[in-house]
């Protein structure tokens, strides 16, 4: 043994005495409390009943220990409840009020007991001086049984008391004592091994450096996208638009409206929308939704285009038509036709006949025209429409001067406002070559809403009036403006 | 060497003489040797068999828990109307089996009932694997099982929220977690000394360090059995109130919502009840088999499962009149959509499942009554599967007939277990017996140490020694 090694005698720590039965323990334990020794302790394998007072053990302070943390776990309790509900997140809930005492107390209850729990546990362990791993009692081999079936009494040597011979009489004369041992030191050294450390020493650094480089990515801000292992909602399956669906029949995934019905809060007044009166008693709602809508086309081209400008049947049925006005594009009269197809361009019985009547198209713009209006038409003119026709109207935009700059054969210029077409031309009809376009121009329905086409339709005229006009028409307080302009 | 007088039946009452708890002449040695010898031999091959069964059932289990955390909550049956289909079922089940363990280590301790001692550590054990069990269904059904901490009051910078501390969801939460760490360290602390047995009495070298580490030196020093007396004591102290508290939180999940069925006051005593009345069942079936597989009888006597079955005959009846006792405030309550929750439950579609119940947890307690029934393992095996059963079929009686229909005829629907839902209920009975095989394979699963301490002391030789007698008076 390692004694050998150190070559140095192990020193003497305790005597031990060693009983088969608890009361012969408790009878000894009386007669050494009664001779004097108090660093004594015995051993049992279980609790035994009136130890305590026989090795005159004091009452353990534990009690104490559990209700001041258990007490403390109730305030903890109380006031995370209430700094984070009733302060820092003050939501109502269920018209909850924010702070309400009886609302809280499972959860306080419930802290109270895990605090002293923990502190019985703690305390019990930390009172006991558990864990002690290394103990001299563990090197002697009878005191294995000591959680079996034995029962053990021992006396420390640096009990004032204790002297060497008289002691060990004390023991052996006790009754029912089968043996008394003698307890060594543990002389194995006290240091822990270098490779414990060394590992002890490597783990911690290893388990130190993830959270401190979590800690920093949470601080710090970066310029490439955040790492996301769990995708969460930031991808799932969903339609995306212009994309195929394998859900629908007809393949898309922006689904068309219903036919016959109105969106909420989508309903428009048709007059507002397509610039033509409907008939009375005609078949008003029909009007203003097809305007916007082809089912029936929809349904049997899914992959195409839903516009309905592209897809309409009046190009394919009125093809008498629709040459004459891509030969004849700087012309009037063919210009005044070819909308008269797109107009109703789902009713294709009206559109098939070239002979159709003119629709009843609104006279004057169904909005009230004011300065803001008039700005706004401005506004939007410049911004969609002067690229071709001009910022005074003449069909002489930057777009087309380009055009005519290199050349372009296909280019049809675009129209002058000024002509006396247009200006005889009724707003319904103006409004409808915005919204579908003519010719080469395209609609503006799905760019510009109706309210602003309106307001380009009432600009349009502001401007028509600014060649159109006489001096008589101004009122006398903007000509004296004009005047002081112009000098 | 023994002084103890054989007993060979037990369950006879003489008022003039105490039963004794440990019959067959042992003494401390023996009951060492008996409970050491549980673990320290060969592993049988029925353990094999058994272990292999619970291990397919966890790996059943865990694959489902994966396809279901992999695809969605969506995998269930939960749907419209009836959102709170098995988790909210296979969780209330496992937590009340938990509670006959913490009722039987800290409220019969309290009592002074030492007859606790023999089966304490079966049915704490019990008690942790089935909150772990219990855990598991809260743990998966929130969807999202990687954002689980925001169930707890942990602070962030990223999310503006914080746990609704007035909503019972989050109440259970403390009551289940702090349930599952008190009863822990209550079962730990308790295998404490038993731990240091099996360290001083192992040859293999491994188990040595293993069986040392976990009994943390424990000597049985008197001074350390005083504290841990104190310990002891004050735990079953703590745990008491907060067993009944559980079990009364887990019913405020129901009580404090507005639905007809579940918005009734007699919910917390009724659900405390019958947490008890399933537990003891679950002690039954699992003693009744361990007792006769590991030599046990000497140590948990007929006379223990008899007392087992008395609870059992108790808290039978307090549900039994607990169901009666909806049926009458239903009634006399005079709310009709409550009137009709209870005759739905009886007379609607669900009323298979309602008599299952019904003649499961009401009736079949009741032979109990017969002394025969009490003192026949066999006959209680089968007894108490039927109250497992029962117990299964009130939770789910409760959870599932008050949603699938409320108020509107026109929100009304039929609840429809996926074969998931089966197979995660089924598999969490996998993991309950892989737990338990494996603790009875290397844990002590009969507390040593409070066996001993409640065995008649032997002949001492101090009462042979008049002096001696004189100095211990």
């Amino acid at each position: 043994m390692s004694e050998e090694a150190n070559n140095t005698e192990p020193k003497l720590i305790g005597l031990m005495a060693q009983f088969d039965d608890p009361d012969s323990l408790l009878a000894a334990c009386e007669k050494v409390r009664k001779a004097g020794y108090t660093k004594t302790d015995a051993y049992t394998p279980f609790p035994l009943h009136g130890i305590d007072e026989a090795l005159g053990i004091k009452p353990t302070i534990l009690p104490w220990i559990v209700l001041t943390l258990g007490v403390m776990g109730g305030f903890a309790g109380l006031g995370l409840q209430y700094v984070t509900n009733a302060d820092w997140y003050p939501f109502i809930i269920s018209a909850k009020p924010v702070w309400s005492l009886p609302a809280n107390i499972p959860v306080i209850f419930e802290l109270v007991i895990l605090h002293s729990a923990i502190a019985v546990f703690i305390g019990m362990l930390f009172l006991n001086k558990l864990p002690t791993f290394s103990n001299p009692l563990f090197r002697v081999p009878e005191f294995a049984r000591a959680t079996d079936d034995k029962f053990f009494l021992t006396i420390d040597v640096n009990d004032d008391k204790y002297k060497p011979n008289k002691t060990r009489e004390l023991l052996d004369g006790l009754i029912g004592q089968t043996d008394v041992i003698e307890v060594f030191e543990d002389p194995s050294p006290a240091e822990l091994p270098k490779i414990i450390k060394f590992v002890g020493i490597a783990a911690t650094v290893v388990a130190v450096v993830p959270p401190i480089l979590l800690w920093r990515a949470y601080y710090q801000t970066s310029t490439v996208p955040r790492i996301n292992p769990i995708r969460d909602m930031d991808v799932q399956l969903r339609g995306d638009t212009q994309t195929i669906s394998p859900v629908f029949a007809d393949g898309r995934t922006m689904r068309p409206r219903i036919p016959g019905t109105v969106a909420r809060g989508e309903w428009v007044d048709p007059i507002m929308l397509t610039g033509i009166v409907p008939e009375i008693g005609g078949e008003q709602n029909v009007i203003f939704l097809q305007e916007e809508d082809t089912p029936e086309e929809g349904a049997d081209k899914p992959a195409e285009d839903e516009k309905p400008a592209e897809d309409k049947p009046a190009a394919e049925e009125a093809e008498g038509q629709q040459p004459m006005a891509d030969d004849a594009p700087a012309e009037d009269k063919p210009a005044e036709e070819a909308p008269a197809a797109e107009e109703k361009p789902a009713d294709g019985e009206a559109a098939a006949e070239p002979e159709e009547p003119e629709p009843n198209w609104v006279k004057i713009a169904p909005i009230s025209v004011t300065k803001a209006t008039l700005e706004r038409g401005r506004q939007r003119y410049n911004i969609y429409c002067s690229v071709c026709h001009g910022l005074a109207g003449d069909g002489d935009g930057l777009v087309s001067q380009r055009a005519l700059q290199l050349e372009q054969p296909t280019w049809i210029p675009p129209t002058n406002l000024h002509t006396d077409y247009l200006l005889t031309q009724p707003d319904g009809k103006l409004y409808n070559t915005i919204t579908h376009g003519i010719r080469k121009m395209k609609g503006y329905g799905d760019q510009i809403p109706a309210e602003d086409r309106w307001a380009i339709v009432t600009y349009v005229r502001a401007l028509q009036k600014t060649r159109t006009g006489t001096p008589e028409e101004i009122p006398a307080v903007e000509m004296k403006e004009l005047e002081i302009k112009g000098q | 060497m023994a002084t103890v007088n054989e007993v060979i039946d037990t369950t006879i009452d003489d008022p003039g003489n105490r039963t004794p708890l440990v019959i067959g002449g042992h003494d401390y040695g023996s009951i060492t040797r008996l409970v050491c010898g549980i673990n320290e031999s060969k592993t049988p091959i029925a353990w094999y068999i058994g272990m292999l069964m619970s291990l397919s059932l966890l790996g059943m289990l865990g694959g489902l828990v994966g396809y279901l955390i992999f695809t969605g909550v969506g995998v269930w049956g939960n749907n419209n109307p009836v959102y709170w289909g098995f988790p909210i079922v296979n969780f209330v089940f496992w937590v009340g089996i938990g509670h006959a363990g913490t009722l039987i280590s800290a409220i019969l301790f309290i009592f002074r009932q030492n007859w606790r001692t023999s089966i304490n550590r079966f049915a704490e054990a019990m008690t942790i694997f089935a909150v772990v069990c219990a855990g598991l269904f809260p743990g998966i059904h929130i969807g999202r099982v990687w954002v689980f901490y925001w169930l707890f009051p942990l602070p962030s910078l990223q999310l503006a929220m914080w746990p609704q501390f007035r909503s019972p969801l989050l109440w259970d939460v403390f009551a289940v977690s702090t349930y599952a760490t008190v009863s822990l360290i209550f079962w730990y602390t308790g295998m404490i000394p038993d731990l240091a047995t099996l360290r001083d009495r192992t040859d293999n070298k491994i188990l040595r360090i293993v069986y040392s580490v976990l009994s943390l030196g424990w000597t049985g020093s008197a001074r350390a059995w005083s504290r841990y007396e104190k310990a002891y004591t004050l735990f079953a102290a703590l745990a008491a109130p907060l067993v009944l508290s559980v079990h009364t939180i887990v019913s405020f999940d129901f009580a404090v919502s507005q639905l007809p069925g579940w918005h009734t006051t007699i919910f917390p005593p009724y659900f405390v009840a019958g947490a008890v009345f399933s537990g003891f069942g679950m002690v039954l079936t699992l003693m009744v088999p361990a007792r006769q597989w590991f030599g046990l009888k000497d140590v948990v006597t007929l006379r223990h499962l008899e007392n087992v079955c008395k609870i059992l005959l108790a808290t039978g009846s307090m549900v039994g009149y607990a169901y009666a006792m909806e049926f009458f405030i239903a009634w006399y309550g005079g709310n009709m959509y409550e009137g009709f929750a209870f005759i739905n439950r009886a007379f609607g579609p669900y009323w298979w499942a309602y008599w299952i119940m019904v003649s499961c947890n009401v009736i079949s307690p009741q032979l109990f009554w017969f002394k025969v029934c009490r003192t026949t393992p066999w006959l209680m095996f089968v007894i108490s599967i039927f109250v497992n059963i029962g117990m299964w079929f009130e939770r789910f009686v409760i959870t599932v007939t008050s949603l699938a229909r409320d108020f509107l005829p026109s929100s009304w629907g039929m609840f429809e277990p996926t074969w998931v839902d089966y197979g995660m209920l089924i598999g969490s009975f996998g993991l309950f017996f892989t737990l338990f095989l494996l603790f009875v394979r290397f844990g002590p699963i009969v507390a040593m140490a409070e066996v001993k301490s409640v065995m008649p002391h032997p002949h001492s030789p101090v009462h042979d020694d008049p002096q001696a007698a004189a100095d211990h008076a």
